[in-house]
């Protein structure tokens, strides 16, 4: 998880002669790294793609007709639908305290942001199971309300938001936090109101980060396995996710349609790559406009 | 709209930006906070916006009090250090943002407002970068446009925090005057913070010099340079020559020159510390009675129109400035190591205890 916090700074170090290899060594370290990627990345994906295809189109897309696969491709969009949107409205709403404002706890409140990264989303699932579950502590009262959160979806878009919480929220802090609250003081003494200076400065100054947080908030709604399967029960066409009904069916020997269901979130990982590649490279464009045309 | 500042204290944490401060700054005029870094111009600028709350005291627009008012109430124009641009928006919207901001009631219609906005353009004379982003422009460009944003709320008050900053020395200069035209043509009451004599001696019709977040002096800039309160404002408003000086039979001496003091308080036996203005020494090439101290020239440089000359005194008792035009120094024709002799014409004498407080 480290990895993708690293990956998401957009700002690249230029190397000088000082610190350039020669030829031969430069090329033995990018072969090294382009076989590693092969082996490791390119290949795993490649054959997720020609299993999925081996036994021809028409067993692939037939996979897709069936009632369970369509219910689980349904729930994952339900979730990460309803999970993607509230992780955005709350990582402005604390990036935008923790950056523009000062107040005590604020280093606990970043703590706290950071929890879903360091716990292992089977944790995470099962504390759900412990709060709500039949024996849990709301057990009883739920079920005399007639009220099913775990082995259910209210229980399966919980465990999303919670595993997907940081997103939005890391991605902003930084950008917010170097970019200052001057403009926003300027706003004010212009008249703005708080929303207008919300709405008019502070989301147009972050819209690239934010974005990228979205996407990858919503590629990890998607294709989370660990904290859903704690608490989902795996009940076929009601609380499978697309994750929980690959597993299922691989588990069942019916690989084809296992793969299938697998191709289209590795569809996804590819769609949210190239996305965040584009934003970068625009990002990285935007600075070196700025940068080129206020030295001319 | 004049400003009074009263009794304002501000804390950080232990350190203190300002304590009892009190200023009152007279409707229309252009007013320069000076001081070093760390002094609490900045601090007092701010909470005059609005954008920081006084721990104690009170600040009064045209009388009437304003302490409690949220900044976006003021309407003050605030021009900030690095110009604080909306860097989405074009120079364009950037001027016109206050107008647009406006409650529906008091908006101004959108045909309106691209009038008024364009108006302010050419008051900077930047109405040809409309369509630019801010990142697009020079720094000079930038502060015009921030403070045609300012100006586009029509501010009782425009507060401008080192406004010269963050420029190279040809723009600043320019822009130096620029302002101050600009303010003659509007009117408007203006504070500028600056750490930069020249430029406040330059620019403003009246200066508060501000040394650990206290008042030092206030005054007009001739009054300031010429007769300022105490020691701390002598070398703060530009470089000076430091003597220690013993008074003897009503004489006040450096090594064994005297000095003519227009008027001072000290007694027989008294220390004192006497500071002199480099170009308010003169250069003599013979001794003159008592009253000429001899050096030796360790260094010339030729800065601009003046020549500066660092000399050795002979008596052992430290290094001197002078400053000379390159007239007199072409005449003298003046060599490293030559023998000169020093005689204050103007010098002031402040109380060593009171001195060493700075």
């Amino acid at each position: 998880m480290a990895s993708v916090i690293a990956l998401s700074s957009p700002v690249r170090s230029r190397s000088t002669a000082a610190t350039t290899e020669s030829p031969a060594v430069r090329r033995l370290l990018i072969a090294v790294a382009v076989l590693f990627m092969a082996a490791f990345l390119v290949l795993p994906l490649a054959a997720v793609f020609y299993e999925a295809l081996r036994k021809g189109l028409d067993v692939y897309l037939e996979s897709f007709a069936n009632a369970d696969a369509r219910a689980a491709i349904r729930l994952t969009l339900i979730s990460a639908a309803i999970a993607v949107p509230l992780n955005l409205v709350f990582g402005i709403a604390a990036a935008w305290a923790i950056a523009k404002f000062e107040f005590t706890g604020k280093s606990f409140l970043i703590t706290l942001i950071d929890l879903p990264f360091s716990v292992s989303p089977v944790i995470a699932g099962l504390v759900y199971v412990l709060m709500f579950g039949l024996h849990g502590w709301f057990g009883p009262w739920l079920q005399a309300h007639d009220i099913r959160i775990i082995f259910a979806v209210p229980g399966i878009v919980l465990a999303t938001i919670f595993v997907t919480f940081p997103f939005v929220a890391r991605e902003l802090i930084p950008l917010m936090q170097e970019q200052g609250k001057e403009e926003e003081e300027a706003a004010v003494l212009l008249g703005a109101g708080g929303w207008q200076v919300l709405w008019r400065v502070t989301l147009p100054n972050v819209k690239w980060g934010l974005l990228y947080g979205v996407i990858l908030c919503n590629a990890r709604a998607m294709g989370e396995f660990g904290a859903v399967s704690v608490v989902s029960g795996h009940i076929r066409g009601l609380t499978n996710t697309i994750p929980l009904q690959v597993e299922i069916l691989y588990n069942e020997y019916s690989f084809a349609a296992s793969f299938a269901l697998a191709s289209l979130l590795s569809l996804l990982a590819l769609v949210t790559v190239a996305a965040k590649s584009l934003l970068e490279w625009k990002i990285r464009r935007d600075q070196q406009i700025a940068i080129r045309e206020s030295v001319a | 709209m004049s400003i009074e500042v009263r009794n304002v204290s501000k804390n950080f944490g232990a350190f203190s930006a300002l304590r009892d401060v009190t200023v009152d700054i007279p409707s229309g005029e252009l007013v320069a906070l000076l001081g070093p870094s760390g002094c609490g111009k900045t601090t007092l600028l701010r909470i005059i916006a609005g954008l920081e709350v006084p721990d104690a005291g009170r600040i009064l627009f045209h009388g009437e009090d304003a302490t409690q008012e949220h900044a976006r109430e003021r309407n003050v124009g605030f021009v900030f250090q690095h110009y604080a641009l909306f860097r989405h928006m074009t120079v364009f919207d950037n001027v016109a943002f206050g107008l647009r901001v406006k409650p529906r009631a008091q908006r101004l219609p959108e045909s309106e407002i691209r009038r008024r906005a364009h108006e302010l353009l050419q008051l900077v004379q930047l109405d040809w970068l409309a369509d630019r982003f801010p990142p697009q422009l020079s720094g000079g460009q930038r502060q015009r446009i921030a403070l045609a944003r300012a100006l586009a709320v029509e501010p009782k008050v425009l507060l401008l925090d080192e406004p010269f900053g963050a420029l190279d020395a040809r723009v600043r200069k320019d822009l130096r005057r620029w302002i101050r035209r600009l303010h003659d043509e509007i009117h408007v009451t203006s504070v500028f913070v600056t750490h930069d004599q020249e430029e406040a001696l330059e620019v403003a019709d009246r200066i508060v010099v501000l040394n650990h977040g206290h008042i030092e002096q206030v005054g007009t800039p001739e009054q300031v340079y010429d007769q300022p309160a105490n020691a701390f404002v002598y070398q703060f408003l530009g470089d000076v020559n430091l003597f220690h000086a013993r008074v003897h039979d009503e004489r006040v001496l450096i090594g064994d020159a005297e000095v003519e003091l227009d008027h001072h308080t000290l007694g027989t036996g008294d220390d004192a510390q006497v500071f002199v203005r480099p170009h308010d020494i003169e250069v003599l090439l013979a001794p003159n009675g008592s009253a000429t101290l001899p050096a030796l020239v360790r260094e010339i440089r030729a800065l601009g129109a003046f020549i500066r000359l660092e000399l050795d005194r002979e008596d052992g008792q430290g290094g001197v400035e002078v400053q000379i035009t390159r007239e007199q120094y072409r005449e003298f024709g003046l060599k490293r190591g030559q023998r000169v002799y020093l005689r204050p014409r103007a010098a002031r004498v402040f109380d060593v205890s009171e001195a060493a407080r700075h």
